[in-house]
């Protein structure tokens, strides 16, 4: 091993090529790999992001509440858009993960 | 954790390995600086990766050793996750993003660590990441970049973010605030899935413990039902370690995520 990294730059390309050349046959397995990786991340997502949107609505919804003082009135507004920003957050994580299969050529047929 | 004296074998609860201790109590005013067993983490994770990293570059060989192969993987990783997400100019936004990764994905794997039997109580394994407090920090510090970033970039464009161009006027005074919202649920999203999954990762290892404790206390038929809840901690314990790596990885990517979105705001 020592022998071919003293010989200096010529025995590096041919290294690399021969790297390259190996690579080449594994290289759709890794990526397959790496997708189902990031899959199972976004999956992890969508939970959490559905309750962040009702949360933070209705906590603003009863923050203007008290600010303005109109008890019930602006928490409901706030927990109705607070649940369609959870919505929208779930909806824009699996566009992602959509657009993400359809790059890899998992999934040909999916609409971006 | 087991107390000898009493009769049986009796567990401590599954939440007290959450508690905050202090290991040397500090006072500033009438604040309560004190040093405890979550800063003691803290630095034991950012010592350990400062000497990996130091060790790992120290000997920089062609054909690399162990732990500069580690070292070369995980920068390769990250940096393959910044530029397919925000693309090449976001590399400057790299070593914030490697910081984060490793720092959420050492304390993560820190807390899985036993503690040493009998060691006093505040020096317990104790996983940072399963405070909010930890986690909405760093999310925090996430979005105030996101938001520095995008007003420095596009100026008042990134306020294009909460309204798509094309989008009808009748349809402003509904979609904005959702926009809005959820533009805020980000840092929240972010603190709570990841404090979350650590916090009930622990717990449930917890209770499959207490049940094993419990069984084998009990003697007789009971004590060889134990070995299902052995089993059963065993396979959360290899869970939490999916858990771990995934959750630093999903916090790395989002962070990637919305700095992307703060660069092309101006684009929508």
């Amino acid at each position: 091993m020592s022998d071919g990294a003293k010989q200096g730059p010529p025995s590096l390309d041919e290294f690399s090529r021969r790297l390259d050349a190996a690579r080449g046959d594994r290289a759709p397995e890794k990526n397959s790999n790496r997708a189902s990786g990031a899959a199972l991340g976004r999956a992890f997502r969508v939970g959490s992001e559905l309750l962040a949107g009702l949360i933070v609505g209705s906590l603003l919804g009863l923050g203007l509440d008290t600010f303005f003082g109109t008890k019930p009135f602006l928490l409901l507004v706030g927990i109705f858009l607070g649940f369609a920003a959870g919505v929208l957050n779930v909806s824009r994580a699996f566009k992602a993960s959509a657009s993400d299969a359809s790059d890899s050529g998992n999934n040909p047929s999916g609409q971006g | 954790m087991i107390h000898a004296a009493t009769p049986g074998l009796q567990a401590a609860g599954p939440m007290e390995q959450f508690e905050i201790l202090p290991i040397v109590p500090l006072t500033l005013g009438n604040i309560d600086v004190s040093f405890t067993n979550s800063a003691l983490w803290m630095t034991i994770g950012v010592v350990a990766i400062a000497l990996f990293f130091f060790f790992a570059t120290n000997r920089r060989a062609l054909i690399p050793g162990r732990m500069q192969s580690v070292a070369e993987i995980l920068h390769e990783f990250v940096a393959n996750l910044v530029r397919d997400t925000i693309g090449h100019d976001g590399m400057k936004f790299f070593p914030y993003v490697f910081t984060l990764f490793i720092f959420i994905l050492t304390a993560n794997f820190f807390g899985l660590i036993p503690s040493i039997p009998g060691s006093p109580h505040n020096l317990h394994t104790f996983t940072t990441t399963s405070h909010i407090i930890v986690t909405f920090a760093l999310a925090m510090l996430t979005i105030t970049i996101v938001i520095i970033y995008g007003f420095a970039k596009n100026g008042l464009k990134f306020l294009k973010l909460f309204a798509p161009s094309g989008l009808p006027i009748w349809l402003m005074p509904i979609l904005v605030p959702i926009e809005i919202i959820s533009f805020l649920s980000r840092p929240v999203s972010l603190g709570v899935r990841l404090f979350a999954n650590m916090l009930a990762g622990h717990i449930i290892l917890k209770l499959f413990a207490g049940f094993v404790i419990a069984l084998l206390g009990a003697g007789g038929f009971a004590s060889i039902l134990a070995i299902a809840p052995f089993l059963g901690s065993i396979a959360i314990f290899l869970l939490e370690f999916l858990v771990a790596a995934l959750q630093a990885y999903v916090f790395a990517i989002l962070t990637c995520i919305y700095l992307s979105d703060a660069a092309h705001a101006a684009d929508h």
